[in-house]
This record gives structure tokens, sequence and C-alpha cells, in this order.
């Protein structure tokens, strides 16, 4: 049983280390201005808020519930699915543009 | 201009005095020239006086000319700021009235009105018809599940979830399967503290809510006598992260708990099967898994649990989204002996269909002279979203209803040797806590499900359960085979809403 406990901590602390490294695959468009990065982040919202969220129930339009409420929401399924933060936040501001 | 203004003056003033030389001579001849050179000098000098009246009338008009053209310079000039200046106005004003009419700007001064942090109201509900053959049930009933969520800061979440059900045959039951909070500490890591949904697989977390699932009843391992506590009290430390292309993530999560918890064999207090069987001299110690509600003092040491999933395909391809997950759920139960589970899921979907599937197995040890409990529980099953296909031989007209059908397929099934009979529920229900598969500790079951969608969260879900023949083994209160409903027919029908 201590063994499986050991693994399970070095699993973690591997998928720790990955996450630090792995979030330097998206890198932030620093020479946009912040118009042209909303405007990025709701194209790339627009085309992950389908995938992300029919992966476990219907996809709800931007229209059902209000920003503030989507700002909860959106922190309610990043714990649920896990989503990582650049998608979440695109996602979020493709839900709130797209009322 | 002024130059040949004053050419043409000259040039009419030299034709003007050719003219007076002429008339002059005609004069002079006409009067027989008494004074000729008297006259004519004065003829001249007159011609001059003349002509320098009209240079200075000239000058005259010349300076009157420049002061009326810087007069008009000035004027334009002035007209020019005036425009100018007008055009910043109307700018001014038009920015200023679309700026406070826009939905952004709306929205803010909604937030200060009403502070920033608030909470929202989401969850959903369902009323259900339950018709079961064996036990001869046809009745209704109700749940209700509203999570609270209560944004505290930027980074901090409260979470509760009341779940409240009229189940079939009983009184209102209410429990609290969720509050919890959640806290980022940063894009890559989230604290959970409370009572949260167990992360073990995706059922619990992701997979129960009523229009969530795309079945009335949850799969046999979820079901009544789950082989993963549904619920846990500690806390959690959880995240993902993009590893590929975008939709290319993966995310973890590593939690503690207080552990499972068993009920005790309670033979006797519950409507037996058919045929009644004996119970025993002495109960078995911790039969059956404690359902939603695993909060209690557990004086054991804390269980741990671990969760890793990966999504391997890139979002913009045309391959589709697959999940693939890994699970480990271990923690004494009692002093000394552990219960160990493990488990290993997948979700696909792809257009209209959707597939997923779960295997668990779960050890535990147990106290001297008993048997081990050994368990298996999966189940695996797949839906199609009929929208989009035109089928021939039908009215257009129909297929606007036929392009919100969903018909789903699922086979699940348990190996649950150390069921007993007072936690056999008889009577199916819905959500966790119900299906007439649980007869059968050895439970096989086929479920034909036709959904009807009003709305990406409202549906009509029909669901009709088979128990395969496939009963056998034993009640632990018993340790002998008893028969079950090996052949059972339930139909279940629910309208749930999400909001």
């Amino acid at each position: 049983m201590k063994r499986k406990i050991k693994i399970g901590i070095a699993a973690a602390v591997a998928a720790a280390a990955l996450a630090a490294f792995g979030g330097g695959t998206v890198r932030a468009a620093n020479d946009l201005t912040p118009a042209q990065q909303k405007r990025q982040m709701f194209r790339r919202g627009a085309e992950l808020w389908p995938i992300y969220c029919n992966t476990c129930h219907n996809a709800r339009p931007g229209g059902e519930f209000s920003p503030t409420e989507w700002n909860m929401i959106l922190m309610h399924m990043r714990t649920q699915a896990n989503l990582p933060p650049q998608d979440a936040n695109a996602i979020l501001e493709y839900l709130k543009a797209s009322r | 201009m002024r130059g040949l203004a004053r050419c043409a003056v000259l040039v009419a003033a030299v034709i003007a005095f050719a003219a007076v030389a002429a008339m002059a001579d005609d004069m002079s001849v006409a009067s027989g020239a008494s004074d000729p050179g008297g006259t004519q000098e004065q003829q001249i000098r007159e011609i001059r006086q003349e002509l320098e009246f009209l240079e200075r009338r000239v000058d005259q008009l010349e300076n009157e000319n420049g002061r009326l053209k810087k007069a008009n310079a000035e004027l334009q000039k002035n007209t020019q700021n005036l425009q100018k200046s007008t055009t910043q106005q109307i700018s001014a004003l038009q920015s200023q009235a679309s700026e406070s009419s826009s939905p952004q700007n709306f929205f803010d001064a909604m937030n200060r009105f009403l502070g920033r942090y608030r909470f929202t109201l989401v969850g959903g509900a369902a009323g259900s018809y339950i018709y079961d053959r064996n036990s001869n049930t046809n009745t209704f009933a109700l749940d209700m599940e509203p999570i609270i969520l209560w944004q505290l800061s930027d980074n901090l979440l409260f979470e509760g979830t009341v779940e409240a059900n009229l189940p079939a045959g009983g009184s209102a039951d209410f429990q609290l399967p969720v509050a919890d909070f959640q806290y980022f500490l940063n894009d890559y890591a989230e604290l959970v503290m409370g009572i949260f949904d167990q992360p073990f697989g995706d059922w619990y977390e992701d997979q129960s809510p009523f229009w969530v699932n795309r079945f009335v009843t949850a799969p046999l391992p979820f079901n009544v006598n789950p082989l993963i506590p549904p619920t846990e009290i500690g806390v959690q430390l959880r995240g993902g992260f993009q590893w590929g292309e975008m939709g290319q993530v993966a995310d973890y999560t590593v939690w503690s708990g207080n552990g499972p918890g068993y009920s005790n064999s309670t033979c006797g207090a519950n409507t037996p099967p058919s045929p009644l069987p004996t119970c025993p001299s002495t109960a078995f110690v911790g039969d059956t898994l404690v359902g939603v509600n695993n909060i209690k003092l557990n004086t054991h040491t804390p269980s741990f649990g671990g969760r890793f999933r990966i999504y391997p395909l890139p979002a913009d391809s045309d391959w589709g989204r697959l999940e693939l997950g890994v699970s480990t759920y271990d923690g004494k139960w009692e002093n000394g002996l552990w219960l160990t589970s493990w488990g290993v899921d997948f979700n696909y979907f792809r257009d209209n269909l959707q597939m997923r599937g779960e295997w668990i197995e779960s050890y535990r040890q147990m106290p001297a002279g008993l048997g081990s409990d050994n368990r298996q529980g999966w189940y695996v099953q797949a839906g199609y979203f009929l929208t989009g296909l035109k089928a021939p031989l039908i009215p257009s007209a129909a297929n606007q209803y036929i392009d919100r059908l969903e018909p789903l397929i699922r086979y699940s099934g348990i190996n649950q040797r150390a069921a007993v009979l007072g936690n056999i529920i008889t009577t199916p229900e819905i959500g966790f806590t119900g299906s007439p598969a649980l007869y059968a500790p050895h439970a096989r079951e086929v479920a034909l499900g036709l959904d009807y969608w009003f709305a990406p969260s409202v549906v009509w879900q029909n669901e009709l359960d088979l128990e395969l023949p496939r009963a056998g083994g034993f009640y632990s209160d018993t340790g002998a085979p008893v028969g079950a409903y090996p052949n059972d027919r339930a139909f279940v029908s629910q309208f749930a809403v999400g909001f």
C-alpha cells in the first residue's frame, strides 16, 4: 500500500512538473493590441466551446446566463473539468461576447 | 492683376489723350488759331489732372480690394475652425452616445450597482414515472438538485449542492453531496476543500446531473451499491494544462479524504426477496458501501486518490474528441483493513456520436474468517443524435422532431459478492439510488433509451431496462445463492431540466 501511495505522489509531482513546463506551449501574443487579443480569444473560444462543453453535456449558448454568472460558472467548470486556463478564458470571452 | 489694371488704365488714357489731341487740332483750325499754344497746354494739364485722378482712384480701388481679400481669408479661416470644432463635438457626442448604450457599459454599470462578487443558482430538477414489472411499481418521483455558486474573489469560489427528492414510496429525502471551497493557487493548480463528488472516474463528477446523464438511471457500478463512495470529505489538488496542439490537454487530481464507510448487515430490516433467506447468526461487518453522504467521523487513516486524464486529439482535427482516464482510490475501511480500487475510463464523441465507458476493480481486505471482497463493475454506452438525418418517406414537417431525438444503448454489469439484503432497494429510482438490476448480486443490465431534447438542457428521457438472465452469486447475509429476478423489466420516463 505504501508503494501505491508513493506512486500516487510521484504521479502528482510529475503532473505538476508537466503543467509547469507544458504551460509554456501556449504563448501570449504580446505584440497584439488589447482589442486584437480579445478578438483572437473570441475566435479561439468559439472553436473550443462546443468541443469542451460537449465532452460531458450539450453546450449551452452564451445567452442563457449573464456575464457575471458566466464568470462563476466557468470557475466551476474549470474545477469540474480541469480546464486549462487559456482555454477556459477563451471560452469565457466567447460566451460573454456572444450573448 | 494689379499691373494689368494699371496698364489698361494707361492705354485708355493714351487713347483719350490722342482723341483729345485730335479734337484740339480740329478746334484750333476752326478757331483760326488765335492762341493755339496756351489752349493746348491748358488741355494737357487738364488731361494730366484727369490721369492723376484716375491713378488715385485705381490705387483706392486696389487698396479696397486688398482689404476685402484679407477679410475674406479671415472669414474662410474662421469657417474652417468652426467646422473643425463642430466635427469634433459631433464625434465626441457620438462616441459618448455609443459608449453609454453598449452592453459592456451597461454590464459595468450593473456590476457597480450590484457588487462584483455575487452568487448564482444553477443545477437541475427532474420528475419521473417508474414502472417495474416484478415489484409491480407504478409511481411518480421527483428530484431537485440546486447548486449554489458563490464567487468570493477572483480566485475563490464556494459551491454548495443540496439534493432533495421525493422517492417512490418514501417521504422527502435531503442530502448534501457537495459543499466546498475552490481556490485557484495559480493557472495550473487548484485547491478544493470540503465535501465533494468523488473524482474517481467520470461518473460522479461529470455525468451524474439529471440533464447531463443521457439515461435516467445510473449504470450499475454507480448505482444502489456503488463500488466507490460517491462523495468524500477532504481536500483535493487539481489542475489542467495544454501539452500539444489546441485541445490536446491533460489534467490531474490528487486528493485525500475521510475514507470509505460500510454499513452493517441488517438482515430482516427490509423487504426480502423470494425465496426468503435465512438470516445468519452473526451479521457480516460492513457489507455494503455507504451511499451518497459518506460523512461520518472516521478514525482510520485517511483515504488517498489520484486521477489522470488526457485528451490526445487536437481540437481542430476531424478525428473527434477522445478522453482517456485512469483513477485509483485507497483507504482503510476498518483498522488495518484496506479498500483498494482502480479504474479506467474513456469518452469519445464525433459529430452526432457519443460513446463512453468505465471499468472499476476493487478489493477489500476482510476480517479473519471471512472471504475477500473482490468486486468489479463496468459500463459502456453509446448515443447518436438524429440531427440532420433526413429520413426518407417521412414528411419534412416530421423531421424537425426527429432532429431532436437521441437513441441510446448501455450495457453495464457488476460482480458484487457482498451485497446484503438490508441494502438492496427493491424499487427502481432515478439518479444514484436505483435500478432493478441490484436485485441480483451478479447483475447484467441492458438499458435502451430514447431522449427528446427540447433545448440543450431540457430533455424528456425514456429508458427501458432489461435484466439479463445472469443472476447468481449470493447475498452475504446468507452465504447461499439466492435467486433474484434475472428477467425483470422496468420502464422509466423522466423530464429533466438543467438551469
